[in-house]
C-alpha cells in the first residue's frame, strides 16, 4: 500500500502495519483474510483533524449532528452488536481502542484514494497524498489492517490557519450505494474536540467523487494548541463509514503538531 | 402547513442551501465549481460521480453538487434532486449542435416533482470563446421565457475567466432567500 505524498506542511506517514505506539492496530472485527477494499481513507482523516482540531464542536458540514442527546456507549458494549449504527458511535465518548468493523465488511468496495487540503488564504496546497488503484490480484498480500491506520506530521503553524478547504476522493465499486454516510470523531486525549458527519447519499456505481469541506479554522485557545503540541499522537480520530446505516468501514488517524517525528 | 413549514424554519435556522449543478458533459460545470472557490482549472478531467462542496457564503452555508453529466450518468440524476433548493443549468454556448439535447434535457428536470421548489440559474458558459452563442440566443433557443413554474434567470459566464460566477451565485442566493428564509 503506496501513497505519495507532497506537502510543504505536513509529513504523513502512512503505516501499512501499525507499530505499536499507534492507537488501535487489531482488527475489532477479528477477520484476518484479505483486505476486501480495506481502504487509505486515512487521507481525509487530517481533514476532520483539521476541522476537529481547531473547531471544538463547530461543525460546517452540510448534513450533521452533534452527540447531543445522543444516549452514551461504551466501545465495549458496541462490540457485542452484530450491526452498528450512526447513533451508536455518535455515542461514543473516546477515541476506539479497536476497529469496531473488518475490513471484509467494506462489500461496496468504497476506496479512498485522494486527500488534500488547501489553505485558502494563500491558495496553497498544504497538504496531498495520493493512493494509486491497487491490482485487484495484490490485495492478498496485504496486512489486512493496512491502509485502516494513518499518522499525520504537522508543524504548529498547522493549528493556526485560518481557513482550508479539505478534499477527499473515493470511489465505488460496481454496485451503487444509496445511502453513504460519513462520522468522524476526533479528540484530544479524552476530549471531544469534534464530531463531524456528512450524508453522501448515492453514490453511483463504479464511480469516482470528490468532496471538499472549506471552513474557517475556529481559533483555539493557546493552552490547549500547546498541549496538542507538546503530546504528539494524542490527538486521534475515528471515522466511520456507513452503508444505509450499517457501519461498513472505520479507520483511524493520530496527529502531531510538533513539526517533527 | 406543517411538514414544509417545519422544514422551511429549520432551514432557516441554519441558512442552509443545498445547489445542483446539472448540464450536458463538457458544460464546464466542473470547471465552473472548481474556479468558484478558487482552485485551478488548468487539468479537468470528465466527472464519473458527484463533486461536492460545502462553503460558507454571505453567512449562508451552501452545499454545491456538481454531478456528472455524460448520458450514461443522467438517470443517476434523480437520485440527487432531494432538497435542493437550487438548481444550476450550465449550457456550453459554443456546443450548438446539442442545444436541442440540452434544452430537452432541462425540460424534464422541470417537470420533476421533487425540483418543483427550486430557483433556476442558467449559465450560458464559455462565453470566452470565439464561437460562442450570446445568452440571449441561448435563452430563445431553449425557451426559457416559456418557462413558468421556476424562478428563473440566464448569465453569460466563463469559467475559465471566472466572468459572472459570483454574479450568477448570488443571484441565485438572493432568490432562495427571498423565497425561502422570509416565507413565514
Amino acid at each position: 500500500m503506496s501513497y505519495s505524498c507532497n506537502s510543504s506542511e505536513a509529513v504523513c506517514i502512512n503505516s501499512s502495519n501499525p507499530t505499536k505506539s499507534s492507537p488501535a492496530n487489531t482488527s475489532g472485527g477479528g477477520g484476518g483474510g484479505g483486505e476486501g477494499g480495506t481502504e487509505s481513507n486515512s487521507k481525509h482523516s487530517p481533514d476532520r483533524l483539521q476541522r476537529n482540531a481547531p473547531a471544538e464542536m463547530k461543525v460546517k458540514q452540510g448534513s450533521h449532528s452533534d452527540a447531543t442527546g445522543v444516549p452514551t456507549i461504551t466501545e465495549d458494549e458496541l462490540l457485542t452488536n452484530s450491526v452498528i449504527s450512526p447513533e451508536d458511535v455518535l455515542g461514543l465518548q473516546k477515541i476506539t481502542q479497536n476497529y469496531l468493523c473488518s475490513p471484509e465488511q467494506n462489500v461496496h468496495m468504497i476506496d479512498f484514494t485522494r486527500f488534500k487540503i488547501r489553505d485558502m488564504e494563500t491558495g496553497t496546497v498544504l497538504f496531498e497524498i495520493t493512493k494509486p488503484p491497487m491490482p485487484a490480484g495484490s490485495r492478498k498480500d496485504c496486512d489486512p489492517n493496512a491502509g485502516r491506520f494513518v499518522r499525520y506530521q504537522f508543524t504548529p503553524a498547522f493549528l493556526h490557519l485560518r481557513q482550508v478547504g479539505a478534499t477527499v476522493e473515493f470511489t465505488v465499486g460496481d454496485t451503487p450505494i444509496n445511502n453513504f454516510r460519513m462520522i468522524e470523531r476526533h479528540y484530544f486525549r479524552e476530549r471531544l474536540l469534534k464530531s463531524f458527519d456528512f450524508e453522501f447519499g448515492f453514490c453511483m456505481p463504479s464511480s469516482k467523487n470528490t468532496c471538499e469541506h472549506i471552513y474557517e479554522f475556529p481559533a483555539l485557545s493557546e493552552d490547549i494548541m500547546r498541549e496538542m503540541i507538546l503530546h504528539p499522537y494524542e490527538t486521534q480520530s475515528d471515522s466511520f463509514y456507513f452503508v444505509d446505516n450499517q457501519l461498513v468501514m472505520h479507520n483511524k488517524a493520530d496527529y502531531s503538531y510538533s513539526g517533527g517525528p | 402547513m406543517g411538514l414544509l413549514t417545519i422544514l422551511k424554519k429549520m432551514k432557516h435556522k441554519e441558512r442552509e442551501m443545498r445547489l445542483l449543478m446539472l448540464g450536458l458533459d463538457n458544460a464546464g460545470k466542473t470547471t465552473i465549481l472548481k474556479k468558484f472557490n478558487g482552485e485551478d482549472v488548468s487539468t479537468i478531467s470528465p466527472t464519473l460521480g458527484f463533486n461536492i462542496k460545502t462553503l460558507e457564503h454571505r453567512g449562508f452555508k451552501l452545499n454545491i453538487w456538481d454531478v456528472g453529466g455524460q448520458k450514461s450518468l443522467r438517470s443517476y440524476w434523480r437520485n440527487y434532486f432531494e432538497s435542493t433548493d437550487g438548481l444550476v443549468w450550465v449550457v456550453d454556448s459554443a456546443d450548438r449542435l446539442r442545444l436541442d439535447d440540452c434544452k430537452r434535457e432541462l425540460s424534464v428536470l422541470l417537470l420533476e416533482e421533487r425540483l418543483a421548489g427550486a430557483t433556476l440559474l442558467v449559465f450560458a458558459n464559455k462565453q470566452d470563446l470565439p464561437g460562442a452563442l450570446s445568452k440571449e440566443a441561448i435563452q430563445e433557443a431553449m425557451g426559457l421565457d416559456d418557462i413558468k413554474t421556476h424562478h428563473w434567470c440566464i448569465m453569460g459566464c466563463s469559467a475559465v475567466t471566472g466572468e459572472n460566477l459570483l454574479s450568477g451565485v448570488d443571484w441565485l442566493l438572493d432568490d432562495i432567500a427571498a423565497r425561502v428564509f422570509t416565507a413565514d
